[in-house]
């Protein structure tokens, strides 16, 4: 292959990497505080020492 | 011992086994909408490329939270998510940028933290609010403290109108100024 044929593959691979570290990303931030129902009974919980 | 955190001190803290394993991060904090306890966290994984999990972390099996790192035994401590959310739709759930009103009707401001007492048992005691200008005139931080019994079921989040007298801008004192709010409440009713 000549060099542009490379260079054209490169930059695809790098596109693809840069885009997925960008989506996972994405779905990374956002964390938050979320208020939910009663999961189940609260007796006998443990948790930290 | 208890000790009052921000829930953003919690999110993106790191959860590690006792073996050393570095295995997670927290992601989202999940608390019940009416007894205000902590069930647990939502999870990230580690690693650049490592998006949300599977798994969460039920409360119960957290060995200890310290201020760097949610300890737990190990791997096996990790639950299946859905046993920690209830909630279909985390987006709709979440009460950072919610509004606080009081029932008597005034605007009080905008959620921008919640504050957790960290025990044995993990509990929302207040929120930390962007303040409208009912409450200051420069938007600035406060502490408002929560009921033992919370009223987080629809889009804002309702506190009794006596919470205005007990709203602290100071961190370091708002633990007794949740107690003194509750203790307030006891005595009313």
């Amino acid at each position: 292959m000549s060099w542009w044929a490379w260079l054209a593959v490169v930059l695809v691979a790098v596109a693809i990497i840069v885009v997925g570290f960008l989506v996972v990303q994405a779905r990374r931030r956002g964390g938050g505080v979320i208020a939910t129902a009663r999961r189940k009974s609260r007796k006998n919980r443990g948790g930290p020492q | 011992m208890s000790v009052l955190v921000r829930a953003r001190e919690l999110i993106g803290r790191p959860v590690v086994t006792l073996d050393g394993d570095d295995i997670a991060q927290v992601k989202d904090l999940v608390f019940d909408n009416v007894s205000g306890q902590v069930d647990g966290f939502t999870l990230n994984g580690r690693g650049a490329f490592a998006g949300p999990l599977p798994e969460a972390l039920a409360w119960e099996a957290v060995y200890s939270c310290g201020p760097d790192a949610v300890m737990i035994r190990d791997r096996h401590a990790l639950t299946l998510r859905d046993s920690v959310v209830t909630h279909p739709d985390m987006s709709e759930a979440d009460v950072l940028g919610s509004r606080v009103i009081s029932e008597g009707g005034r605007d009080l401001g905008q959620v921008v933290d919640v504050i957790v007492l960290v025990a044995s048992v993990a509990d929302v005691v207040g929120y930390e609010i962007e303040s409208s200008p009912e409450l200051s005139t420069d938007r600035r931080h406060l502490l408002i403290p929560l009921p033992d019994t919370l009223s987080v079921s629809g889009e804002a989040l309702i506190v009794p109108e006596a919470a205005i007298e007990f709203v602290s801008g100071d961190f370091a004192e708002f633990g007794a100024a949740v107690e003194a709010f509750r203790a307030r409440l006891r005595a009313t009713t």
